[in-house]
């Protein structure tokens, strides 16, 4: 199968996109990396403090004007904004798989997921709408305002480069607020080119700014006294103690959403041909990085013949998936980011080994398509006699690893789920509505599946999460994004 | 190799329904009487491309298993896509024939296997074979003539 075509030739130079210029950084510049084939693709710099600092202060400039831009007419530049995504949509696809090594499937996945997030944020002159009681007492009315609040950062990870970015920044803009994004430095590209469609939509200079960078730029954004909100999608050490405690202390509002180990529960009733497929794409999507990737696959009864046999079929399925550069379209599964991150997976799979567990498949050979170096890939990997008390079954690995546990029952299972710090997106394959329902009930998870391996809320929907895997209160996409975005203000009126 | 991408699956289709295409042009070049019926062949073959892909690009999500949905042979389902020379009418007809049911099994068995998993895409698949399976009977009755 030939290759698509590259949109990014040769080695492109990220800038900075401040106040509606495209400026260069005077930061460390790092290469970028195509994970599949090794190739330096761009040069992206590391920001100074002065330069996010810059990026805050034309976004403060622009805000009383782009506050008073009626939302329909801020709409209107978010439609166009959809139009420029949809004509743009395979190049903007090719460009995460180039940068990030996901399938060319994945990627239009994720363009189009992002996508999404601008059409619901097309319909802020109704989703903003306040509400209003007459006579609250005799003669006085009340009501409340949504409000923009100001400048907000938009913190990036790596694993979704164009879509995470995304769940915020439309509804903060279209709510009247402007915006600072950070992209992840390993992935900078997607997020440069969105905003190059965001200039050519036509926000006004300083309502969308774009700073690349590392700790500087996040820590300038937390200390930065004009930034009245962050959102942050990453890991739970940062998320809990960097980001959720400093916004705390600087008081700003603040979603941090984080990391997970999610369960994939399987009832011996579940239809094993849909589930199996779904599992694949749960477990080894993404290549296991995602926060709403399967990590334990905890199956219910005492039925051996049954394990065995759905045993089977996953291990089946899983050592034949196809490794490559995600610009092959027959690919199933590329590398992880970096060569970092591969380790650490490795590093992974020997504390399983030592923990006792049983390697079932072995991935730390994969068999990779196309002649690509083997620096970033890991193959399936599946550990057997897994138990909450081994790091493999506890941690977050973030790579393409299965832990395999077992349950008698499902109040057992679903104690299994609860006891982990996470909670994030467990999930549940059954055909039986009375174990969907208890399930459902009682795992202590901000999404929940039921059939369904990646429990991902469309945007009309809050993106949830629970106890390590989310820190604050409101959510990214639809309706809580755009109270989050926004002040109530509440008037209370009386005329003599 | 089998195919089991639904971006490969897609672009399968598309083969199939540009070569197909391309068939019935050459048939309406060949063949003045059914000039007309070969032509709305080829063009209904451009919407069916239009349709599938815009289903696809319209439905695509992470969350979906568009990478495992399908465990198809490309060989199961090779046209010829050209015509001898000198063949005859009827043979020539006969020829679309075999082709359509080729490419209505693909579109059949692709719906089949991945219609737990892809949304919208085996609708559309399910659709297209339908529309399709009108032409046999539109071929058959040009044999009778």
């Amino acid at each position: 199968m030939a290759l698509l075509e590259e949109p990014i030739k040769g080695i492109k130079e990220v800038k900075n996109y401040i106040n509606g210029e495209w400026v260069d950084s005077k930061g460390k510049i790092v290469d970028v990396v195509n994970p599949a084939t090794g190739k330096v693709m761009g040069k992206c710099p590391i920001s100074t403090k002065a330069e996010i600092n810059a990026a805050v202060e034309a976004a403060k400039e622009a805000f009383p004007d782009w506050r008073r831009t009626t939302p329909l007419a801020r709409s209107r530049i978010l439609f166009r904004m959809k139009n420029l995504l949809e004509e743009n949509f395979e190049e903007l696809s090719r460009i995460q798989t180039m940068e990030h090594g996901k399938t060319i499937d994945e990627s239009r996945g994720e363009t189009r997921r992002g996508i999404e997030n601008v059409e619901v944020s097309c319909g802020i002159p109704t989703l903003m709408q306040g509400y209003y009681s007459e006579d609250i007492a005799s003669g006085i009315d009340e009501w409340v305002i949504p409000t923009p609040i100001g400048v907000f950062g938009i913190i990036g990870p790596y694993n979704f480069p164009f879509m995470i970015p995304l769940w915020s920044a439309p509804y903060a803009v279209a709510t009247g607020n402007c915006i600072v994004i950070k992209p992840s430095s390993e992935v900078p590209f997607s997020q440069m080119r969105l905003a190059e469609l965001a200039e050519e939509a036509g926000f006004p200079p300083g309502v969308w700014n774009v700073v690349n960078g590392g700790r500087t730029v996040v820590d300038g954004m937390l200390e930065h006294k004009d930034i009245v909100g962050i959102t942050f999608v990453g890991s739970t050490p940062t998320g809990k103690d960097v980001i959720y405690k400093r916004c705390g202390e600087t008081g700003k509002r603040v979603i941090a959403q984080c990391g997970a180990k999610n369960f994939m529960v399987i009832m011996p009733d579940c239809n094993v041909k849909a589930t199996v497929p779904a599992l694949m794409t749960s477990f080894f999507g993404n290549t296991g990085q995602r926060c709403l990737a399967g990590a334990n696959l905890l199956i219910v009864g005492d039925d051996n013949k049954f394990y065995n046999s759905f045993m089977d079929e996953v291990t089946k399925m899983a050592s034949k998936i196809k490794m490559g550069y995600g610009l092959d379209e027959s690919i199933q599964m590329g590398p992880v980011r970096d060569k970092e991150k591969r380790d650490n997976i490795m590093g992974y799979v020997e504390i399983g080994i030592k923990e006792g567990a049983k390697l079932r498949l072995d991935g730390r050979k994969p068999k990779i398509e196309g002649g690509c170096p083997e620096t970033c890939f890991v193959g399936p990997t599946i550990f057997e006699d897994v138990n909450s008390d081994m790091r493999i079954g506890s941690e977050e690995i973030f790579g393409p690893v299965m832990s395999v546990f077992r349950a008698k029952t499902l109040d057992e299972a679903v104690q299994i789920c609860n006891a982990s710090p996470f909670g994030n997106g467990h999930a549940i394959f059954t055909q039986n509505g009375r174990s969907a329902r208890d399930f459902q009930y009682n795992v202590t998870s901000g999404n929940v599946g039921i059939n369904i391996g990646i429990v991902a809320p469309v945007a009309l929907f809050p993106f949830s999460g629970m106890k390590d895997s989310f820190f604050g209160i409101l959510h990214t996409q639809g309706q809580e994004a755009v109270r989050f975005f926004t002040e109530s203000k509440v008037i209370i009126q009386r005329w003599f | 190799m089998g195919i089991s991408t639904c971006s490969e699956a897609i672009s399968l289709s598309k083969e199939l329904e540009n070569n197909s295409a391309k068939f019935y042009q050459e048939l309406s070049n060949r063949y003045e009487q059914e000039k007309e019926l070969f032509l709305a062949f080829a063009k209904e073959n451009e919407k069916y491309v239009k349709q599938i892909e815009r289903t696809y690009y319209g439905v695509i999500t992470d969350a979906i298993e568009g990478c495992f949905a399908f465990d198809l042979n490309p060989e199961d389902f090779q046209i010829k896509g050209t015509l001898p020379k000198d063949d005859s009418y009827s043979n020539a007809v006969k020829e679309a024939l075999a082709m359509e049911e080729k490419i209505i099994n693909f579109y059949q068995v692709a719906a089949e296997q991945s219609k737990h998993l892809m949304a919208d895409v085996p609708r559309s698949f399910t659709l297209v074979a339908k529309k399709r399976s009108e032409r046999l009977t539109k071929l058959k009755s040009l044999l009778e003539k």
